[in-house]
């Protein structure tokens, strides 16, 4: 299995996106918006930057010590009659969730979204069994299951690339013969669900935060399924990535307050809730509870300068913020974790055979960097992947494909190379001589006469001019382009 | 018990951080600022009733203040103007403490209860049919207009989220100003063993989805409206 959502090339992927105009446009919508409601969100809460301190604070402390958290996790969770199971691949915890469906004998299964069970193709997986039906309960990811696994666009709103007509024509499928309102649809997917719901012998989750010295899961949603996941079946399987873990409720609540407000630009969502497996007394809730924690390549990141991509809490605001991913949505990306978090993800999950282009999918302007709730500084991870790459191609030449690709993805699309060059001056730093990159020096350099092996596609032909210090930073591009937008000037 | 499983994972990943295990004793998590406690603190209960009062009207949340003396005749009038025919209940010793012990007896034969001694079907078929549903919040966190409920055997996980509309009683010196002095309340409770629950939920507001072109709709798998009550004398 893979994280990837396409066989194509990348470059084949981008041109794709750039025809979807309706995407496009509802990218840019999605993102106008966010932009307004996260900032209000985050200002209206006061001392962010301190509180981003906090939040890395947080997330470092437990990546530095992620075995003896997940440790006290795993044995919280046992010593309240659960169980864990430490997956190293996404086949071993597919086959381990498989086995323990078939035990319990499970016919309906509901799932609330996860990335991680879509990362180990978990639908997929238990779809195999005979007798056995399984429903994504998610309003988007429901409308993407009844779409024929259509792939999600976008980790908080997997359905951006939708219109409500299209919408109207799978509910259609179901039996719905209502109008292409919004609210009327909803309603028809609230009742259609809830029969399922209250059939469901088994339930499986993903995890925004476990706790480490109480052996719950948080989770964090808006819409009600996942509550309902934890309350109705018999059985619950939690699927999450090694690093969602935290020391205490306390943390928590801290890491929730920031992914809510930079997610979707509220206090809380509806949902927050802390859940084990029942205890003595309660009638529901699961009285079988099964965790299965996943590495599947995030090791790779451990002990290297990568490691800080564990600190991720995936709510998604750098691709609010990103001018690629406004562009190429996330089909474009090829990952199911798209934009600048799936750029420097993707190829430490993955390898950069598979995912060596996306780190040249960016403009490196750094508004992800800035606006990430847990500091992650990925516009540098982004660049320390081209390094990482070009270290490679000195020792192996066949890595030289892959610098190919990414040299092309800078230089076949108008837009991207449009983007590299005004983005940021950052945006073509790898290509210069400097050996090590550092974004000090990167400032430096004026003028690239030869790159190294990625630019020669271009820098064989003429001198790749470096492009000056950009006065312009994303907040003034974006500005700028929504104004534009506004008065309907077109860049086509 | 040694878990093979466990032991394998966790020396491989300590391995490949470079870092050795068994270290947390020695470098607890000592917060960098304390901002989760000094945020919004030092209010008084009325401005932080004038605050949750602001915060959960802006997630649409009906919010009404009474005392224990008008309460019950609120809830009737919640009754009637959702036209709730099925309702649910939680089982509690609170309806005393509220006064309303002799309301929640009138309604012995009309509304159904979640009922410690029922199995997990019957619950939750009760609650699924309910179209309303009238529970006892913990806490009210003023800065995000936030319940908060443990789990509890006569008011269970699904009471919360299948009924169609949901009433909410707090009590007024029940209002904290955020999240985290909610956490400290329920940590204590658990060590202290007073509280034994397998399920703590923040709610705040009914269900939504912005899942089609980001419209905003209200009420998609829980609760399509909520109303909280705040009771002033409590
Ligand atoms: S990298 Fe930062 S901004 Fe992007 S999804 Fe993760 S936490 Fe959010």
């Amino acid at each position: 299995m893979t994280i990837s959502t396409s066989d194509k090339p990348f470059l084949t992927r981008v041109k794709e996106s750039e025809n979807d105009h309706f995407m496009q446009q509802s990218v840019a919508k999605a993102q106008d918006a966010q932009w307004d409601k996260r900032t209000a969100a985050r200002e209206e809460l006061g001392n962010w930057e301190q509180w981003r301190d906090l939040g890395e604070q947080i997330r470092q402390h437990v990546i530095k010590y992620l075995p003896d958290y997940l440790e006290q996790f795993s044995d919280n969770v046992t010593k309240k009659g659960g169980h864990v199971f430490f997956a190293q691949t996404d086949e071993e915890a597919a086959n381990y969730i498989k086995e323990i469906a078939k035990k319990k004998n499970a016919h309906k299964i509901v799932k609330s979204k996860s990335m991680v069970t879509t990362e180990i193709d978990l639908d997929k997986v238990l779809l195999s069994l005979p007798d056995t039906s399984l429903m994504e309960t998610d309003l988007a990811e429901f409308i993407l299951q009844e779409d024929d696994w259509d792939e999600p666009t976008h980790i908080v709103f997997p359905t951006l690339h939708k219109n409500r007509n299209q919408i109207q024509k799978v509910f259609k499928k179901l039996g719905y013969s209502g109008t292409n309102d919004p609210e009327e649809m909803a309603k028809f997917a609230r009742k259609y669900l809830r029969e399922y719901f209250m059939q469901a012998d088994l339930g499986i989750t993903g995890c925004n935060f476990a706790i480490a010295d109480s052996g719950l899961i948080n989770l964090v949603t808006n819409e009600g399924n996942a509550d309902l996941t934890m309350a109705i079946p018999e059985t619950q399987i939690v699927v999450m990535g090694m690093e969602r873990i935290v020391p205490s409720l306390k943390e928590a609540e801290v890491l929730d307050n920031m992914l809510c407000r930079s997610a979707v630009g509220q206090k809380l969502t509806s949902y927050c809730s802390f859940s084990g497996k029942q205890v003595v007394g309660e009638s529901d809730g699961p009285s079988d509870f099964y965790v299965v924690i996943l590495d599947n390549g995030r090791s790779n990141a451990l002990g290297t300068d990568f490691e800080p991509v564990l600190q991720c809490i995936r709510c998604g605001a750098c691709l609010n913020v990103c001018p690629i991913y406004r562009h190429i949505g996330g089909h474009g990306y090829g990952s199911i974790y798209p934009g600048p978090i799936g750029a420097v993800l993707s190829p430490v999950l993955d390898g950069y055979e598979k995912f060596g282009d996306l780190p040249f999918a960016s403009s490196l302007c750094a508004a992800c960097t800035e606006t990430c709730p847990v500091k992650i500084p990925l516009h540098n991870l982004l660049i320390k992947h081209r390094e990482v790459m070009m270290d490679k191609l000195k020792m192996d030449h066949s890595f030289n494909n892959v610098l190919m690709k990414g040299a092309g993805v800078a230089t076949s699309s108008p837009i991207l190379f449009k983007m590299a060059l005004e983005g940021d001056h950052l945006g073509s730093a790898p290509l210069s001589k400097s050996k090590k990159t550092t974004v000090d020096n990167l400032f430096n350099y004026g003028h690239i006469e030869k790159a190294p092996s990625l630019g020669a596609g271009w820098t064989n032909v003429r001198d790749l001019a470096r492009p000056p210090k950009h006065s312009e930073n994303f907040r003034s591009w974006y500005k700028k382009h929504k104004k534009e937008q506004q008065e309907g000037v077109s860049h086509d | 018990m040694t878990n093979q499983n466990k032991e394998t994972f966790l020396d491989r990943i300590a391995t490949k951080s470079g870092r050795a295990r068994h270290q947390l004793s020695k470098h607890p998590f000592i917060p960098v600022n304390d901002l989760p406690e000094t945020t919004l603190s030092g209010k008084s209960q009325d401005e932080l009733f004038e605050i949750a009062k602001k915060n959960s009207e802006a997630v649409h949340v009906t919010f009404e203040r009474t005392d224990t003396t008008s309460l019950a005749s609120l809830l009737n009038s919640f009754l009637s103007k959702k036209d709730i025919q099925n309702l649910i209940l939680p089982t509690t010793d609170k309806w005393s403490t509220y006064g309303l012990s002799e309301w929640e007896k009138e309604r012995s034969d009309s509304a159904e209860f979640w009922l410690p001694e029922s199995s997990r079907k019957e619950n939750l078929e009760k609650a699924n049919s309910a179209d309303g549903a009238i529970g006892f919040a913990d806490y009210l966190l003023a800065e995000s207009g936030t319940i908060t409920v443990a789990t509890t055997p006569g008011q269970g996980r699904g009471f919360h989220f299948l009924p169609t509309h949901y009433l909410s009683i707090i009590p007024k010196s029940c209002i904290l100003s955020r999240s985290r002095q909610a956490m400290h309340k329920y940590e204590d409770a658990i060590s202290s063993g007073k509280l034994v629950t397998s399920n703590i939920n923040f709610i705040t507001g009914p269900s939504n989805s912005g899942d089609i072109e980001m419209v905003l709709v209200v009420g998609v798998h829980g609760p399509l409206d909520m109303t909280y009550v705040v009771v002033e004398d409590l």
